[in-house]
């Protein structure tokens, strides 16, 4: 009996569930609802930055009006239309850029300021580029924020992004956040509800506070810090995830202090599960 | 379980759909709203408000962004891995995911319906659900997926976002703990 039929045959006794028809019902008045924000919300925004707002309609009706620099003043916000894969809304004092744009590919460059993307869509559709890398969705919503500096914040709230600078690669889930730095990339990810000493340390590059305050939810960050901390104190950060959660078959305490990337990769999909 | 039939019609649903055809929309709902659902309810311990409200995000999102989708491979995939993602952030968001008591659980599952049922098969059913609902996430997600949407272990590897070895090892640990579980119940 192949693994099918075993699950058939414990399972049958799970039957389909009918989902309710209120559900159909709060989709439709939903759908009916999302149509009129988006025309409310070009509407606040030709009535409150007429620049903006001229940019934005033409980036709305005519497609990508590429090459055209958006800014908020320090009173106003605005959205942008990522065709139809979802919106991004701009905080006020921001600045963005529309680049030009690959078929099946969205992009934005933030300059400077805040905005929240909303992304429904396959992964790797919508990239965001700053100073500090590149934003990469994966089917998410998140907050990102660049001051004139370059430093930013990645807060994700739904889903996950992956933010990436010349190989470097933070991988941020919902719940977590990021900071980025320019010319060096992304920060470690840490879960917003880690302890403020942990989140501390990771400015500090604290290795001893870091494991000690570190949860099972934190390997998150540890798995990020295990390829980042110089090569004689990987061996310190592994012991502490598998102290905190069994190392998964196939993940080899040789093979991950080498940095093995298949090694890495799965060990991420088994810890993943816990973030 | 979705055939092949399915399978073709969904796509010229799909089609429909990013023309704008409400109608188009409603009959792709139809086609997936109960395995949506049942997946959502055995995974969020038969809760029946928090499966709706998974239901609901999912099909919104699907629904207000299809026209971005180029094939009935890709939507399937798509589909699948908004099921995952909401039950994941669902079950995250509740103030617990542990399976709460044997008897509060069977409770919370019960099927009035089925009390005129043969008593020794409603207890089979309601252990069943319960073995299911005490799984680890990622194994629930990965049994719920293989045997609700009977998912190739390709496309469970995109929607699970992992390796298709992975997604063996769950399914197989997964069945495993089953198995102990449920050791010495009666199924027949």
């Amino acid at each position: 009996m192949d693994d099918r039929e075993e699950v058939k045959s414990v399972l049958e006794h799970l039957p389909l569930v009918q989902a309710p028809d209120a559900i159909w019902t709060s989709i439709e008045a939903a759908l009916d609802e999302h149509r009129s924000p988006a025309r409310r919300q070009w509407q606040w925004g030709f009535a409150a930055v007429a620049v903006s707002a001229l940019l934005v309609v033409g980036y709305w009706t005519v497609g990508h009006r590429t090459g055209q620099w958006i800014e908020t003043d320090s009173k106003s916000r605005t959205t942008l239309r990522i065709g139809e894969i979802g919106f991004v809304e701009i905080e006020p004092g921001t600045r963005v850029r529309v680049p030009a744009t690959q078929p099946g590919e969205h992009r934005l460059t933030l300059a400077r300021g805040e905005i929240r993307a909303k992304i429904s869509a396959p992964p790797r559709l919508f990239f965001v580029d700053t100073a500090s890398g590149t934003a990469i969705d994966l089917g998410c919503e998140y907050t990102l924020s660049d001051d004139e500096l370059g430093l930013g914040l990645l807060q994700v709230t739904k889903g996950w992004v992956s933010f990436q600078w010349k190989g470097v690669e933070s991988l941020v889930p919902a719940g977590a956040s990021c900071r980025t730095y320019p010319k060096i990339g992304p920060g470690i990810p840490y879960f917003d509800d880690a302890s403020q000493r942990l989140k501390d340390a990771l400015g500090n590059d604290a290795i001893d506070v870091i494991l000690a305050e570190s949860r099972v939810r934190d390997t998150l960050t540890l798995w990020h810090l295990l390829q980042r901390v110089p090569a004689e104190e990987r061996a310190r950060v592994y012991d502490r995830i598998a102290a905190l959660t069994p190392v998964p078959d196939g993940v080899s305490r040789d093979k991950a202090l080498r940095l093995d990337p298949e090694t890495l990769k799965l060990w991420k999909d088994e810890l993943a599960w816990k973030w | 379980m979705v055939d092949l039939i399915d399978r073709q019609i969904s796509a010229e649903i799909v089609a429909a759909c990013r023309a704008g055809d409400r109608d188009a929309f409603r009959a792709l709902y139809d086609l997936y709203k109960d395995r949506v659902y049942s997946i959502a309810h055995y995974f969020l311990h038969g809760d029946p408000a928090a499966a709706s409200d998974v239901t609901q995000q999912v099909f919104l999102k699907l629904m207000t962004h299809i026209a971005d989708f180029r094939g009935e491979a890709e939507f399937s995939t798509w589909l699948y891995r908004l099921v995952v993602n909401a039950c994941m952030d669902a079950g995250r968001r509740r103030k617990s995911d542990e399976v709460a008591s044997e008897r509060s659980h069977l409770e919370m599952f019960a099927d009035p319906a089925s009390q005129e049922d043969d008593y020794a098969r409603t207890q089979v059913a309601n252990s069943v659900r319960a073995a299911v609902s005490a799984l680890p996430p990622k194994f629930r997600i990965a049994v719920l997926l293989r045997y609700f949407e009977d998912l190739s272990y390709e496309e469970m590897a995109k929607a699970l976002h992992c390796s298709m070895g992975t997604v063996a090892s769950r399914l197989s640990r997964g069945h495993r703990m089953l198995a102990e579980r449920l050791k010495g119940l009666k199924y027949g």
